[in-house]
């Protein structure tokens, strides 16, 4: 095992795009670190860069202290999960695993007892003597972690190991996955476009966009204090709800009017945010799902009446969608910032107009379009962005 | 730096093979284009620089002129021959039958048979005798009371190129219905749907959704058919051996050659000949790869 | 050389027939006709091959063209092996070692274009693939001219040495093709498994190659096996004639005995036509091996 610094790590193709921007991050040793982004962010060229597979174009790359940038991938000790698994058809599950090792002249015996440790480690003992074809999707899986655990390598990477899995068997594996390398220490570094797999597996999560680090923290700083918009819209389901608001003088504090509503701002809140630069301006503010409840008690500050429009009955959750009298930010609402789609916010059945929210009622609640509710915020619960930048807004 | 360092084995693994026919293909063509230019006959002591006399002297050569005839000819049959019976063996084909299987294995098993073998066979099947002494297919002809259709066929002056045709059709129809066969099957099924839900009729389903889809394979199949064409030799020689009425370009070089010993003029059309196919080639093949690495 | 070493292969058919057979329609019946009566004159030249092979000297004249045997017998066929058995065993000496050659350096060369590639990899593939579109008339005279300078032994081995290399690009572009179904992850995952190019091709590439083997194998063998061109301008002495040449030969000239020429051209061709009996899949699937799709 050891400690990952990639610093200013760039690529440029011969085409002139850049696939990865700049990247500096510390990865600890033995922390499994989480790339996760949109298709496209550069997550997957940037663990790439890593394996040796893609050249580096400008940056450095160091693993254990040493400089790898010029180091061949298999002088690098690194061992990789493909996402397709990657396995040899033509040999038998001990065979795929042992191959690396056989390359390396280890001693027969000392191969085979190797392959067998580690099938029994992933529970695929059984399964030694069988080849790929004759494997399930989950199998397989566990033969591509087997050939990478067997190596005893000091950094694994895994490129959206789960991504081909059934859903429930995802779930479960996340967790396998998860607590082997735990087991074993190995320094992880994990690709996935998945933000639920990203912050149930990570030590620390690292967003990307458009090979660029948005921000690199452990999960739960990520969603509690996400740094711009599109990490604010990416993590975290169903999205944040955004809309446009304005930061207003009230008395000797300040006010947010979000729409019809207007909140006042406790002194502490505006201080540790850095409201004050933002008197008399537009800000977007932002509201977690979650963050927003039906009205229990006749307290009206900051509420949002409304008519409910969609319902969608979770089981364990309810979400209520409805529409709002507020802008919705310039760059559109979470879903068109994270995904791109300019006609994310364009319903397809023209809607009462206004921006659509979402929020969270008691599970057995009996709701139903047409129903009118009065939902209500903690104005703690709110974030606040930069309408130009992008960038939260804390008091720094 | 450390990019050559991984592709270099792989140069060197090749080089032999790229030594090989940068010599065998292209510096045997360049030789070949320089004895085109000079007077080397095993007539003459001496051998001299010309230029393109000798490509003057086939201009005006009538048996050259002939040849081209009969290469035109033949390849204006066996283009529109292949093209029609393939591609409509391909089209009864697409839908699949029962035999598919079977089917395809016939129509493709003329190319396993050498174009000597099966010269034999159709220079007996168009055999030109009439009448009392008809053999072949003149006297089917007659049995099936339709012998208004026996003739000449490849003894023919006017038409005997194109009869020679025949063998060539029946030997590379299958193929081409391989080649439209695929192409038909690589149109996608949904497309198909789409129309037809949309409410077109089977014909229409075709004619709009899936020919336009195989002009690709019509291209590539003119391109192939041309070529062969060009250099065919084996069939000619296999039914018309050196006979005039059936000579073409390809023919009349080896008889230059090997009975006349005129080198330089069997160097001029081997030249010229490769000149024609590069025509063809050249382009199709800087497209198709380079199409394939857009895909 | 044959139509086969021309007609470069051709794409795959995807659609199982199972899938297409329960569509049926009115037209089936008259498709089978067509179908049926175009299966008819395809095989037409082999009835009248088989036929008059079989039959005495007799019956060989226009009366009884077209019937059959009505005393079958093997005397054209024992005149047949005699004139040409020396020629198929030249025949066998050419092909076998230069199909074995070929496809070896069919698969080296395929790996390295589609799999192992380096700068200007496609040029090079354009390179070697014209080689396999030019009329062979344009390389004869200096060819031969070549390895009379070159003291290459006459003969068999010059034929041996002209097939493998006029053979590099069909068997590169049959290979090519093959490899290039093959996943990269694949590869990827044997570079950071530490193999490098030698160790990658043998115990990853070449285990999987068997189907292209046999295509290009089949592929090679038929078209050496054909070839009359190279044959005739590269072997001066009869005693080293393939049967292609030889066949020409015995059977050129008019006072051959139709059941003799008949029996000649089937002994001449059963060697192809038999690996196109018995593994005919492949074949097809060679000239379907998704080659210039266009």
């Amino acid at each position: 095992m050891a400690e990952i610094v990639v610093n200013e790590l760039s690529k440029r193709y011969a085409n002139g795009f850049e696939a990865v921007k700049g990247l500096s991050l510390e990865i600890a040793e033995g922390e499994l670190l989480v790339l996760v982004g949109p298709s496209g962010c550069g997550k997957t060229t940037a663990l790439r860069m890593i394996a040796g597979l893609e050249d580096i174009t400008s940056g450095d790359l160091y693993i254990g202290g040493r400089r790898m940038n010029d180091v061949p991938e298999k002088d690098r000790d690194i061992a990789m999960v493909f996402q397709n698994y990657a396995l040899y058809p033509h040999m038998t599950v001990a065979q795929n695993i042992g191959f690396s090792l056989k390359l390396s002249k280890r001693p027969r015996r000392e191969v085979r007892e190797r392959v067998r440790e580690t099938a029994r480690l992933l529970a695929i003992d059984s399964l030694l003597d069988r080849r790929p074809k004759q494997l399930s999707g989950g199998q397989r899986q566990r033969v591509a972690m087997g050939r990478a655990v067997v190596r005893e390598p000091q950094v694994f990477l895994m490129d959206e190991p789960l991504s081909n899995l059934d859903a429930k068997l995802r779930v479960q594996m996340r967790g396998e996955i998860e607590s082997l390398q735990k087991r074993l220490g190995v320094t992880t570094v994990y690709v996935t476009h998945d933000q639920v797999e990203a912050m149930t597996m990570g030590d620390r999560v690292a967003v990307l966009r458009d090979g660029l680090l948005q921000q690199v923290d452990t999960p739960t700083n990520v969603y509690d204090r996400p740094a711009n918009l599109f990490v604010a819209g990416f993590i975290g389901s169903p999205p944040m709800n955004l809309a446009q608001a304005q930061v207003e003088q009230d008395g000797d504090g300040l006010a947010v009017a979000l729409g019809p509503t207007k909140v006042r701002v406790p002194r502490e809140l505006a201080a540790a945010r850095g409201l004050a630069t933002w008197a008399g301006k537009s800000v977007i503010v932002g509201i977690r799902p979650e963050d927003l409840h039906e009205r229990r008690n006749g307290r009206s500050e900051g509420a949002l009446r409304a008519e409910i429009e969609r319902v969608e009955a979770l089981g364990a959750t309810l979400l209520g969608y409805f529409s709002v009298d507020v802008e919705p930010p310039p760059t559109g609402s979470a879903v068109a910032v994270v995904t791109g789609e300019t006609l994310a916010d364009a319903p397809l059945v023209g809607s009462t107009g206004g921006t659509m929210f979402c929020a969270t009622f008691e599970p057995r609640t009996a709701l139903r379009p047409g129903a009118s509710v009065e939902t209500t915020f903690d104005v703690e619960r709110l974030h606040f962005f930069d309408p130009d930048t992008e960038a939260a807004v804390w008091a720094e | 730096m450390r990019g050559v360092r991984r592709w270099w084995p792989g140069l060197l693994l090749i080089s032999p093979s790229i030594v090989l026919i940068a010599v065998f293909v292209y510096g045997l063509i360049g030789w070949n284009a320089r004895v085109s230019a000079t007077d080397w006959r095993e007539a003459n002591k001496t051998t001299n620089f010309v230029g393109l006399d000798v490509y003057r002297e086939l201009r005006i050569d009538e048996r050259f002129s002939l040849d081209l005839h009969h290469l035109l000819l033949f390849t204006v049959t066996f283009i529109l021959g292949t093209l029609l019976i393939g591609g409509t063996l391909a089209l009864l084909l697409d839908k699949g039958v029962r035999g598919e299987g079977f089917f395809r294995s016939v129509y493709l098993f003329p190319m396993a048979i050498s174009f000597i073998a099966s010269g034999i066979v159709w220079r007996w099947l168009m055999n030109p005798a009439p009448g009392d002494r008809a053999s072949g297919l003149n006297v089917v002809f007659e049995k099936l009371h339709v012998g208004g259709l026996a003739n000449q066929w490849w003894q023919g002056t006017n038409w005997g190129a194109a009869a020679l045709a025949m063998p060539a059709v029946w030997a590379l129809s299958g193929y081409i219905m391989a080649l439209y066969l695929a192409g038909f099957r690589g149109v996608p099924e949904e497309l198909r749907e789409a129309a037809r839900m949309d409410g077109a009729s089977e014909l229409r389903v075709y004619r709009h959704v899936v020919f336009p889809h195989l002009r690709p394979v019509t291209l590539a199949a003119l391109i192939i058919l041309g070529h062969i064409s060009i250099k065919v030799f084996d069939l000619i020689v296999a039914i018309g051996g050196k006979q005039l009425v059936t000579e073409v370009p390809a023919v009349y070089m080896w008889v230059l050659i090997y009975d006349a010993r005129d080198y330089a003029k069997g160097a001029a059309i081997a030249t010229l000949l490769l000149i024609g196919i590069s025509v063809l080639i050249v382009p199709y093949l800087i497209y198709t790869v380079r199409s394939e690495r857009r895909a | 050389m044959s139509t086969t070493s021309a007609a470069p292969p051709a794409p795959l058919p995807i659609r199982s027939r199972r899938w297409f057979a329960r569509r049926g329609s009115r037209v089936a019946p008259l498709k089978y006709l067509g179908l049926l009566l175009v299966a008819i004159v395809v095989l037409m030249p082999v009835y009248v091959l088989l036929v008059t092979s079989f039959k005495t000297l007799t019956e060989i004249d226009a009366a009884h063209a077209w019937s059959l045997p009505s005393s079958w017998t093997l005397d054209a066929w024992r005149q047949a092996w005699d004139e040409l058995s020396p020629n198929m065993a030249n025949s066998f000496k050419l092909a076998i070692p230069a199909t074995l050659i070929s496809v070896v350096l069919g698969s080296l060369n395929g790996f390295v274009l589609s799999k192992w590639r380096f700068p200007g990899a496609d040029v090079v593939f354009t390179f070697l693939l014209f080689g396999m579109f030019i009329p062979y008339q344009a390389v004869m005279i200096p060819l031969t001219q070549l390895f009379d300078d070159a003291n290459v032994p006459t003969g068999i081995p010059r034929l041996v040495f002209a097939h493998v290399v006029y053979g590099i690009p069909i068997t590169a572009l049959i290979f090519r093709n093959y490899y290039a179904t093959i996943p990269d992850d694949l590869l990827e995952a044997a570079r950071m498994d530490r193999a490098g190019m030698f160790r990658t091709y043998w115990s990853i590439i070449l285990p999987l190659s068997a189907p292209a083997f046999v295509v290009a194998a089949i592929w090679q063998f038929t078209s050496i096996w054909n070839d009359f061109l190279f044959a005739v301008f590269l072997i001066t002495d009869p005693v080293s004639w393939p049967v292609t040449v030889a066949l020409n030969n015995t059977t050129g000239s008019l006072v051959t005995p139709f059941n003799l020429q008949m029996a000649a051209a089937l002994l001449a061709s059963l060697p192809t036509l038999l690996v196109y009996i018995l593994l005919g899949r492949y074949f097809m699937r060679g000239l379907m091996a998704g080659a210039l799709k266009g």
